[in-house]
């Protein structure tokens, strides 16, 4: 009985862990490029309004999906005209994008007395493998029990660990993050670089905030994404700007949002709102550790260049 | 940053001190230009732009009771702008004012309950404030002792402690019977409310003395800045951290005492709201919002503590516009986003302070000066 919850909670914490991940693995290649952008919070929640207000319009998911990350993207270029061309503090510039797209959410869903928040999608992400395999012991719920969005942020995991640190563009980007002189010196281009990955970030919360509305909660409220959007800044923080560790961190910060609900029905009693804050407390802790260690600082602290705007003449 | 065009080029060159006329015109038509992108928003979701503008204006300014609306809204953004300005000054970036608010309101409320009507007037409503503040101080100090000694980020110790500072307020009124909660209602959790002779003072209708405590925080803090020893050296530690400590300035105490002030000026702001407005703890009312904006406020006004105060008022007025757009068939959410644009808005116009813009031969062409 007590594994059975135990399990059901991790299950359910991959569901959640999900959007996270996906908003965390876009916010990473967003400040592996120097570019730090506080605005997922409003970039999931504008990307998935409309990314939802699609799944109620048509049945293809993938379509509601690549809309909604559209949109971030669209959200991520402002920050990126902001922050790369115009060299604005980016705090700033990424707060009012938090603002503006929180508003613009909320804007879109009380359209019509709020008809959005009456509607669903017309279909469902549904299981990838079939039941025979998703009854196994153990393995069945927590690999085989998956709709494709699960599998497709594993895959983006493998795919951002091998394109950051496998290959040359990995290497540019990296480099431009680091130290955006050397790379301007050799050749890269700062600003279209600091651009694209700046909208693959906003690409990576849409998409994340897509998931959230209409796969996870198959319906819209306002501030549906309730803190995840932060939770997403602070997972890549927690994970050393590295893909893999993310995932693992995806899934931890998933079980403590859905521990506190599990642990009350095997009887123990812990205030869901201390779990809910654990994220918080165990990325400033981590960040501490990193900071005060030189040795690891070297390897798992923030880009150099990150929120360091880069302009050719005062270099 | 050259971009040709043709035989031409169009260059853009930094500039010092830009004239009166454009530090002027850059913001106003930077709002305009966010009117104008907000209005098509408005617009295409199949609403009145000129109708919801019109009664923006109304609902936000004129008449009495617009106005005192405004002036309440306006009274924490300003002491948000206010901490997050003087940290700025430093280079520090403190974005943390949100949690810090909410401990302050904790604080002031736990202090306002504990005195019950065991000291009433001036003094105590001057204790329950001062509790806000200290707790604000004190909620800045976690992040900032790690920042002074092991050169801890500091944007994102703050950042973090926000969330932490939500959970633990929500923990005391929704999740448990602790003291601030009123423990006879269990269908709607509420906080339990302070003594009256706690409220502060009123001076016409909701409007409370926290206006004048704002308004007065930003003349303190303007001083200080400016013709304190401590002013200066905050101003020299941002300008250059390297020679601040050649000069002996202590810069990891530095980094500190800014920091609590920062801390203390937001919780005030938390105080304020708990003795002027909510008259408890109130989860509903002290969620995320007012830090964030806080911090845009500051930068709008240019870091300049007198220019926070119209600024803030200015943001206030948008906001409080919200709910009476209902009656006329616009969303009242539409007041946020619009909100966020300007706030892009003019931070962009920025941009135009620093910068001018050329046109010029291009180079290698033959009237092309040597650069």
């Amino acid at each position: 009985m007590n594994e059975s919850v135990i399990l059901l909670s991790i299950v359910s914490a991959v569901g959640i862990g999900t959007p996270i991940l996906l908003a965390g693995l876009g916010e990473m290649y967003t400040e592996h490029s120097g570019v730090m952008n506080l605005g997922i919070e409003g970039m999931m929640l504008g990307g998935g309004v409309v990314g939802f207000w699609v799944s109620t319009q048509h049945t293809s998911l993938p379509l509601a999906l690549a809309v909604g990350a559209a949109v971030g993207a669209l959200f991520a270029l402002v920050h990126a005209f902001l922050a790369v061309t115009l060299r604005v503090n980016q705090i700033v510039s990424g707060l009012a994008l938090v603002i503006t797209g929180t508003g613009f959410a909320a804007f879109i869903g009380s359209l019509n007395d709020s008809a959005l928040t009456y509607e669903r999608p017309l279909s469902s992400f549904e299981p990838v493998f079939g039941e025979g395999m998703r009854d196994l012991p153990l393995v069945g719920p927590l690999v085989f029990g998956h709709d494709w969005v699960v599998y497709l942020s594993w895959v983006l995991v493998a795919a951002s660990a091998f394109w950051l640190f496998r290959t040359r563009w990995g290497l540019s980007l990296r480099a431009v993050g680091e130290d955006p002189a050397a790379a301007d010196t050799v050749g890269i281009s700062v600003t279209a670089t600091r651009y694209i990955y700046t909208m693959v970030g906003g690409a990576g919360a849409g998409l994340g905030g897509t998931y959230l509305i209409a796969g996870i909660f198959s319906n819209y409220q306002h501030g549906i994404t309730a803190g995840l959007g932060w939770i997403a800044f602070a997972l890549v923080i927690f994970a050393g700007w590295r893909p893999w560790r993310a995932l693992a961190a995806a899934y931890i910060f998933g079980v403590l949002r859905n521990l506190g609900f599990s642990l009350q029905i095997i009887g123990v009693d812990i205030p869901a709102d201390f779990l809910n804050a654990l994220p918080f407390v165990l990325t400033i802790a981590a960040l501490i550790l990193i900071s005060a260690r030189s040795s690891a600082a070297r390897k798992y602290s923030a880009p150099s260049a990150l929120a360091v705007p880069y302009s050719r003449e005062s270099r | 940053m050259n971009l040709a065009v043709g035989a031409r080029e169009i260059v853009v060159e930094r500039r010092p001190l830009p004239p009166l006329w454009v530090r002027a015109a850059a913001p106003t038509f930077s709002v305009f230009f966010g009117l104008v992108i907000g209005a098509v928003i408005i617009w295409a979701a199949g609403q009145d732009p000129v109708l919801a503008y019109t009664e923006m204006v109304k609902k936000g300014f004129l008449g009495r009771l617009p106005l005192i609306g405004t002036l309440v809204i306006a009274t924490p953004l300003i002491l948000t702008g206010l901490a997050a300005l003087v940290a700025f000054r430093m280079k520090i970036w403190n974005i943390g004012a949100e949690g810090q608010l909410i401990m302050g309101a904790v604080a002031s409320a736990g202090m306002g309950l504990w005195i019950g009507d065991g000291v009433g007037g001036p003094v105590g409503i001057v204790i329950m404030l001062a509790a806000g503040a200290a707790a604000g101080a004190l909620w800045a100090a976690l992040a900032a002792l790690p920042r002074a000694y092991f050169n801890t980020d500091e944007v994102i110790s703050t950042l973090m402690l926000n969330f932490v500072a939500l959970n633990i307020m929500n923990y005391l009124i929704f999740s448990s019977i602790s003291y601030w909660r009123d423990a006879e209602r269990v269908t709607f959790p509420s906080g339990r409310g302070i003594s009256e002779i706690l409220f502060l003072p009123r001076l016409s209708g909701r409007l409370h003395i926290g206006l004048f405590i704002a308004v007065a925080a930003a003349a303190v803090l303007w001083w200080a800045l400016r013709y304190t020893r401590w002013g200066f050296e905050v101003q020299v530690t941002g300008d250059s951290p390297r020679a601040a400590r050649y000069a002996g300035m202590g810069v990891d105490r530095k980094i500190l005492s800014v920091l609590m002030v920062s801390g203390a000026l937001a919780g005030l702001a938390g105080g304020i709201e708990v003795g002027g407005v909510l008259h408890s703890l109130d989860p509903r009312a002290l969620s995320l919002g007012v830090g964030f904006a806080g911090i845009v406020v500051a930068a709008l006004a240019r870091l300049s503590p007198f220019g926070v105060v119209p600024v803030a008022v200015f943001v206030a007025s948008i906001t409080n516009a919200g709910p009476g757009l209902q009656s006329i068939g616009v969303s009242s959410e539409v007041v946020l986003m619009l909100e966020g644009i300007l706030f892009l808005c003019i931070v962009a116009g920025e941009w135009f302070l620093r910068n001018t813009i050329r046109v010029q031969p291009a180079a290698g062409s033959p009237a092309a000066r040597p650069a």
